[in-house]
């Protein structure tokens, strides 16, 4: 037997504990490499996952989300699709993908108006134009109709002015939406030639009623001419287009606190909410015009009134329906844009329609010609139905609230005279209140007065004073409802 | 006479007869006199056709005067005053034709009819 030496013996042993070791140690490591391998192998299902998932998010957002958002530009009434996975919300993911959407509205909508500019440039440029040789045409027109008087060659100059009338609105309404001026200057000019001169550029002018009640001499400053003959023309235009072709449309001209106010009634089909709240939105002038919103065929009218109310400070509505069934536009003309021309000196056009305001007591004084040569044969006639009782309906000019008074007086008359002693008080209007009234109204007053004394002293004992407080709430309430 | 503005029109001519120009009676000229009748003035006239009464208050006038002082067409103004006429509110009355002027190959001819009776 060979004798190992002792080192062998504890090289051996220390080889096999090594060997013991390191194979403890391979299997561990080897045990941990699986548990690696499954890991990475999960992870990776899970990284496809997800990559999936974003992939599916991203083709979601440029086949649905995308093109929703761009449309949503010029429809705001539309939805954007959320993400596809609700959890990706509030994710880094899901707000880079929202920045993605922000980013392409703000472009989108920016190239909107460039190119919106761009084509209103273009088309103002070009109405510009039209509209200058319509205006030279027009003036031809009229040179031919104050030559020649023969009657076939005057209505065909007619004709051909009214139809070249028509035509320099729609030119001029077009310039006026794409941001051009007027493009006529024109001199201080009654209030009631722009309403007709307005009314005179349509189709169908006939079916305008114009009621006029206001100051002879009621004018518009120079500038404000044609702003406010072209939003009457348009306003009409829509009442007309809108109604039968056997019923009126109705204008009426009045002052109004603030300055004059122009209603125009039609007594057609009427808007429904959403077209009167869009209505409102154009002709407010608030929001930029764009040419796309305006629809295909392109409606300028209001678009145009919108335009001209802000530029010029003047306020049309068209939220209220007409008591005609159809709509109600009122245009309201501040009285900084209002003058006065003397009308002895510069009448109005012979086919404007007469004021119906007499202008005897409420004349100012510029009016001087007309104010004396009505006042004077106003006076009598007031006089002469009280003298002669007879002839009521005498003048059927413009009188017909004269007659009214006059047969009021008659019949109050006999009245009084029935009754001698009541009549005698010079305030017979109410001397009929009979006693126990009198009574109760005092009685009212005195109550009232001692519950507001007693004040919050006695709210149960005081039934009587809290009903009539009541009582009194109520009218005040009725007050209200009424006004 | 009232002054008129010299901008372009607000109102057009063709709104005063309402695109009439053909007017009911054929024989109204330019030189054509209108007076007022001492009819009544009915309510509910056209506005033109006021102003054209108004216009005549001051006493008559000839179409082509009273288109001047409306700032109307001769045109239009005789469809105006032909209506009126057919309400018998105005008097029309024909222009006074131009007296007829002498043959002057005739007068010559007496002047030397006249010269020749002298020297002989």
């Amino acid at each position: 037997m060979i004798e190992l030496p002792d080192l062998v013996a504890g090289g051996l042993a220390a080889g096999t504990l090594s060997a013991l070791a390191l194979g403890g140690g391979l299997l561990r490591l080897r045990r941990q490499q699986t548990r690696q391998r499954a890991e990475i192998s999960a992870l990776r299902t899970q990284l496809d996952g997800s990559l999936r998932a974003f992939t599916a998010e991203v083709e979601h957002l440029a086949a649905r989300r995308v093109p929703a958002a761009a449309q949503r530009v010029a429809h705001p009434h539309l939805a954007v699709p959320g993400p596809l996975q609700p959890l990706t919300v509030g994710t880094p993911l899901g707000i880079a993908l929202e920045n993605v959407l922000l980013a392409l509205q703000a472009e989108v909508a920016s190239q909107r108006t460039r190119v919106d500019a761009a084509a209103q440039a273009g088309m103002r440029g070009a109405t510009r134009e039209i509209q200058a040789a319509l205006y030279r045409l027009q003036d031809a027109l009229r040179r031919l109709q104050q030559r020649y008087d023969e009657p076939e060659l005057a209505q065909t100059l007619f004709q051909l002015d009214h139809e070249n009338e028509q035509s320099l609105r729609r030119a001029q309404v077009a310039a006026v939406v794409c941001g051009a001026w007027v493009g006529l200057a024109r001199e201080e000019s009654h209030l009631v030639d722009a309403v007709t001169g307005g009314q005179a550029r349509l189709a169908g002018y006939q079916r305008v009623k114009v009621h006029n009640h206001l100051e002879p001499g009621t004018a518009l400053v120079s500038h404000a001419v044609e702003p406010v003959a072209i939003i009457v023309a348009e306003l009409l235009d829509n009442a007309l287009r809108h109604s039968a072709p056997d019923t009126d449309v109705v204008v009426s001209l009045e002052h109004v606190h603030h300055g004059v106010c122009v209603t125009v009634d039609d007594a057609g089909l009427g808007m429904t909410r959403d077209e009167r709240d869009r209505a409102q939105r154009l002709v407010a002038g608030d929001a930029p015009i764009l040419l796309t919103d305006l629809g295909d065929p392109p409606r300028m009218g209001l678009a145009a009134i919108g335009r001209l109310t802000r530029q010029f400070d003047l306020g049309v509505d068209v939220s209220s329906a007409s008591p005609y069934g159809g709509v109600r536009a009122v245009l309201r003309v501040d009285s900084h844009l209002l003058s006065r021309l003397d009308p002895a000196d510069r009448p109005p056009a012979p086919s404007a329609p007469r004021t119906t305001r007499r202008s005897g007591p409420a004349a100012p004084a510029p009016t001087h010609a007309y104010g004396t040569q009505d006042a004077v044969p106003d006076a009598p006639r007031h006089h002469t139905p009280t003298d002669e009782n007879g002839n009521g309906d005498g003048e059927g000019d413009g009188n017909g609230n004269d007659g009214l008074p006059q047969r009021r007086r008659r019949r109050t008359r006999p009245a009084p005279a029935a009754v001698p002693e009541a009549s005698a008080p010079p305030a017979s209007s109410r001397p009929a209140r009979r006693p126990e009234e009198a009574a109760a109204a005092l009685g009212a007053l005195q109550s009232g007065t001692a519950a507001a004394r007693s004040g919050a002293e006695a709210a149960p004992a005081a039934g009587a004073p809290t009903a009539t407080a009541h009582d009194t709430d109520h009218t005040h309430d009725e007050g209200g409802a009424a006004r | 006479m009232t002054a008129r503005p010299a901008g372009r029109p607000l109102v057009p001519a063709y709104l005063s007869t309402g695109g009439v120009a053909r007017p009911s009676r054929p024989h109204l000229e330019r030189l054509s006199v209108l007076a007022r009748t001492e009819e009544r003035v009915p309510p509910g006239l056209p506005a033109a056709e006021l102003a054209l009464l108004d216009a005549l208050e001051g006493g008559s006038l000839a179409v082509v005067e009273a288109a001047a002082l409306l700032g109307l067409p001769v045109s239009a103004l005789c469809v105006l005053a032909a209506g009126l006429a057919d309400r018998e509110l105005i008097h029309t009355r024909a222009p006074i034709p131009p007296a007829d002027r002498f043959d002057p190959d005739l007068l010559k001819r007496v002047a030397d009819g006249l010269r020749a009776l002298k020297h002989a």
